[in-house]
């Protein structure tokens, strides 16, 4: 493409001159060709790695240009590693631990300290980690902290508060099909993982049933315990001070009990096969794919697989999908593929669009053929460098909060993955050649045997959604969460 | 832990005292840069990390489109990533050459579509398989999302734009060593923007409403809710569009719209980041000054006639219930807003307020209830309340409890614990809204574009802590009566066609 775009081209640092100033601008295109590129120098700061005297690694970032602090903490444990009697339970443990009050402090006295000194303290028990976010003017930071690692550390679960949960569930229950997309997204599940725990995201009349206090105790002990955390801090605050008081925090606190699993292994349903989910809507919702194939480890096809997710729905209107589906055809307004993979197992390959109902099956065709062309049809230098462009240009939004810089650093501890790994996915992307993107794309896209689920009136399709394939329909009240 | 139980006694014995000097938005060291033809630059040095932020805010938005033709600032937004003369295109002349003959087929199929329940639907699909054609034909001259691509290769990050009742604004983020780029790509897109693939364009718009509004519970009740609201001012028509007008918008009423209000003098520019200023000044100068002024923008004339009566609507979806109370107020501008900010929180800003306290934990009738002031900030419009029951409460239980709550503060003053409240959380607010270069840039160019003064939505937020009780009483009775009152809720209907519930 263009030569003074490319990362490293001739760089000359620019003064803008103001003789230039006074001219008018030319054409565009000799503009852009004019532009000079200065280098950019840029050494993100480095959070700084401590241990605690009870092995928690913590990273400290300080950034003193505002008066706030936020301190993330992360568990590597999560739902999915509960037994399966207790997911439910697991899902909801995070709003109990933030609404449900401490064995010191009820409910309210806990709502009216957060709402008072207007501190965020936030909980979220995720499939495979937790996390907790505490944040906040830094001149409550002692207030802050003390709070919120209370509210970890010894959790009352009230009752009263345990029955709030329980009846917002039971009315997320029954709003469960209200909208299209939380159709789509049970059903997507349902069809390609069964029941698997990382498959679901909606709590069942039978879980919410056995919601009690000591259940949700049992599992917060074991997804938020010591051991189990890294922790980062950003913001206004002074290094010795911050481990001196997180040192204080972490005394007496319980170490993790045992009790959890490892992850099930997933079994991902085989293709070909189209699913049809029957809603009165005039725009069909529509998700396709199959297993993923790939996992980080795998190199250097995963960073293969993620030029070709970007070059086929990863990165909006210059992906394939977006383009053909929605600018060219005018059949939706998004439309997206989302090649997954993870550090401990493959995830999934997914492409989605919602399509006007007269133009189902004929953008189900569309999709399937532009999924198959990443295969087909030959992806040149152009395509990959601009994928490779996009990352190396727009490196610095990595790095752009103190917050964003030290959480990046949690996510990569939490799943494995060395401390300079950004550097080492860079120089991966930058690696990847077109002959591999398109070897990936035969290796692990099989447009032949897509798992299809249809959220839609099938009397309103332009066709018979059997011209796609045999078609299951799966009535709405048969998904099961 | 022993500290925890201070704290909680220390809450009404020594609250941290209100501060009276100006807040930290407004110290910002803002350098306001006018061109000649009066297009505004506000640029913001923040020499943190080396990105650059770039919103624009233009007055124009759904509130200034005339009759017939909604939707069409929304679809213009979109119309303004199709590229220019230059970018976009492999043969501009060959492109529009194609325009009149494709703008004949439109207008021909509009011409059978006003014919309404009596057009000939079989000449409305050659009509429309006709408009595909030639627009296709002309897409052979497209280069498809350039502009995109453009930005995609070079970093950018964020691209995108919104259209809402008052303004448009446009959006995104540069690597610091490509800010030039914004100059060349938004001046070119500006001075001369080329309406490609329009109609199929039409279509995606169609998508998007059906996508947020049509299949949506909320999206449906929101916009029936406020067409209830609303008789003479446009502030009851969705932005994104009536269905059968967005089929009908032509591309000449796009231009038209373009031409009326997107002149320079009604564009705001935020840059923030790591930039050199002076550089900014030149660049704005050189890349933007010659592009000729507009009509300077003239806020609506139509002004709501006062509510006679309260107005009560069912909305029919296939959903569970939902409910939407508001009452008429002024502007954001009106002296009365700050206080109705406050009383805002004080009702529903937390788990402490009076209304979350009451039907979310005390009676445990709502899974949620929130109030917010909208649809726009320039013209008097709504304070709304959402409340959603947890079966087998009602709507009307909510309702019960929302009058109630707005009766007692009638007649009680909030505490002065509430008002502390609420100033504390003004106070953490007004320096958490610093914190992202992209955030800043977009609340100074977006309170220039409104009130054309970059502090003004910092000083609104100060005048919120000056706030009295007294104050909150005076709101919630002038304002707060049935008479001015609309009620929506979304029932099922009798049967439903699909969908389950227990």
């Amino acid at each position: 493409m263009r030569a003074p775009f490319t990362f490293g081209a001739l760089l000359l640092t620019v003064v803008p001159g103001v003789a230039g100033a006074q001219q008018r601008p030319g054409d565009p295109r000799a503009e852009m060709q004019a532009l000079q590129i200065a280098p950019l120098r840029f050494n993100p700061p480095q959070p700084k790695r401590v241990t605690l005297s009870n092995k928690v690694v913590a990273y400290l970032l300080e950034d003193h240009s505002l008066p706030l602090i936020n301190v993330q903490l992360v568990s590597r444990v999560g739902v999915a590693n509960l037994p399966d009697s207790l997911w439910g339970v697991g899902w909801q443990a995070d709003a109990l631990l933030r609404t449900g009050g401490t064995v010191r402090l009820t409910p309210d006295s806990v709502d009216k300290l957060v709402d008072f000194y207007a501190l965020n303290i936030a909980f979220s028990t995720d499939q495979e980690q937790s996390n907790a976010t505490l944040s906040g003017l830094s001149r409550y930071t002692d207030q802050l902290l003390s709070l919120g690692f209370e509210m970890m550390k010894t959790p009352r679960n009230d009752s009263s508060r345990v029955r709030i949960t329980a009846a917002q569930q039971q009315e997320n229950w029954r709003r469960r099909n209200d909208t299209p997309g939380s159709v789509l997204n049970r059903a997507w599940s349902q069809v390609l993982m069964g029941d698997h725990p990382l498959g679901r995201s909606l709590v069942t009349p039978t879980e919410i049933a056995g919601f009690t206090p000591d259940r949700f105790r049992w599992v917060q002990e074991r997804l938020y315990c010591p051991q189990n955390f890294v922790i980062g801090v950003s913001g206004d605050f002074q290094e010795r001070q911050i481990v001196a008081t997180l040192e204080r925090m972490f005394r007496g606190w319980t170490p993790c009990k045992p009790g959890l699993r490892d992850v099930p292994p997933v079994a991902f349903a085989e293709g070909p096969k189209v699913v049809l989910v029957e809603k009165d809507v005039n725009q069909t919702n529509i998700r396709m794919g199959h297993r993923g194939g790939v996992r980080i480890a795998d190199n250097p096809d995963y960073f293969a697989s993620q030029v070709a997710d970007f070059l086929l729905g990863g990165s909006g209107f210059t992906s394939r999908l977006l383009s053909r589906v929605r600018s060219d055809s005018g059949f939706a307004y998004s439309a997206f593929s989302n090649w997954g993979a993870d550090t401990k197992r493959e995830d999934q390959f997914v492409a989605g669009a919602q399509i006007r109902a007269e133009k189902t099956v004929a953008g189900i065709g569309l999709m399937r053929s532009v999924i198959g062309s990443m295969a087909a049809e030959p992806v040149t230098a152009q395509d990959v460098k601009l994928a490779q462009d996009n990352e190396v240009n727009s490196f610095v939004f990595r790095f752009e909060n103190p917050a964003q810089i030290v959480g990046q650093q949690l996510s990569y501890a939490v799943d494995g993955l060395p401390a300079n790994w950004f550097d080492i996915y860079l120089r991966g992307i930058q690696a990847v050649t077109p002959p591999q993107v398109r070897q990936v794309a035969q290796r692990y896209l099989h447009p032949d045997k897509l798992v299809i689920v249809v959220v839609g009136k099938p009397s309103a399709f332009d066709k018979a959604l059997t011209e796609i394939g045999r078609v299951t329909p799966l009535p709405v009240d048969s998904i099961k969460r | 832990m022993r500290r925890a139980l201070l704290m909680l006694a220390a809450l009404t014995a020594a609250a941290p005292a209100v501060a009276q000097e100006p807040t930290p938005g407004e110290r910002l060291s803002v350098v306001k840069h006018v061109l000649s033809n009066g297009m505004t630059f506000l640029l913001l040095r923040r020499p943190t990390a080396p990105t650059v932020s770039f919103v624009t805010h233009f007055r124009a938005g759904g509130v200034d489109e005339w009759t017939g033709i909604s939707g069409t600032a929304h679809l213009f937004e979109h119309m303004l990533f199709k590229g220019s003369r230059s970018v976009g295109t492999k043969n501009l002349m060959a492109e529009e050459a194609l325009f009149p003959a494709i703008d004949a087929v439109a207008d021909s199929f509009t011409a059978e579509f006003r014919k309404g329940a009596l057009a000939d639907s079989a000449q409305l699909e050659r009509l429309r398989s006709r408009l595909k054609q030639l627009e296709d034909s002309a897409r052979g001259f497209v280069v498809s999302n350039e502009l995109d691509r453009i930005l995609t290769e070079n970093g950018a990050v964020g691209l995108n734009a919104s259209t809402s009742n008052d303004v448009t604004n446009y959006y995104f983020s540069l690597p610091a060593n490509r800010a030039q780029l914004w100059f060349v790509l938004e001046s070119d897109r500006l001075r001369n923007p080329v309406l490609r693939e329009f109609y199929s364009e039409r279509e995606v718009v169609m998508e998007e409403r059906r996508l947020r509004v049509e299949t949506q519970p909320f999206g449906l009740l929101l916009e029936e809710y406020l067409a209830a609201a609303f008789r003479a001012h446009p502030y009851g028509r969705p932005v994104v569009g009536v269905a059968s007008e967005i089929q009908a918008v032509s591309r000449g009423s796009a231009l038209e719209y373009f031409h009326r209000y997107y002149g320079p003098n009604n564009a705001v520019v935020a840059i923030v980041g790591d930039i050199n200023v002076d550089s900014m000044k030149a660049w704005a100068t050189r890349y933007f000054s010659d592009i000729p002024p507009g009509e300077p923008h003239r806020p609506v004339v139509t002004q709501e006639p006062p509510q006679r009566g309260e107005r009560r609507i069912d909305v029919e979806y296939d959903a569970s219930p939902q409910l939407l109370i508001g009452y008429h107020v002024p502007s954001a501008r009106h002296p009365d807003a700050p206080a109705l900010q406050v009383l805002s929180q004080i009702l529903t800003g937390g788990r402490t307020s009076r209304l979350f306290q009451r039907l979310v934990i005390r009676d445990r009738v709502a899974t949620s209830i929130q109030t917010f002031q909208f649809p726009g900030s320039l013209y008097p419009r709504l304070f709304t309340f959402l409340g959603v029951p947890i079966a087998p409460h009602t709507t009307a239980e909510i309702e019960k409890a929302v009058y109630e709550e707005l009766d007692r503060i009638q007649r009680e003053p909030p505490t002065a614990e509430e008002l502390q409240r609420v100033r504390n959380q003004t106070e953490a607010s007004s320096v958490q809204r610093l914190q992202s270069n992209f955030g800043l840039a977009f609340q100074l160019s977006s309170s220039e574009a409104l009130w054309y003064d970059w502090r003004q939505t910092f000083r609104d937020q100060a005048a919120q802590t000056r706030v009295t009780a007294a104050d909150v009483q005076r709101v919630a009775k002038a304002y707060f009566t049935p008479t001015n009152r609309t009620v929506a809720t979304l029932v099922r209907p009798a049967k439903p066609a699909t969908g389950g519930n227990d």
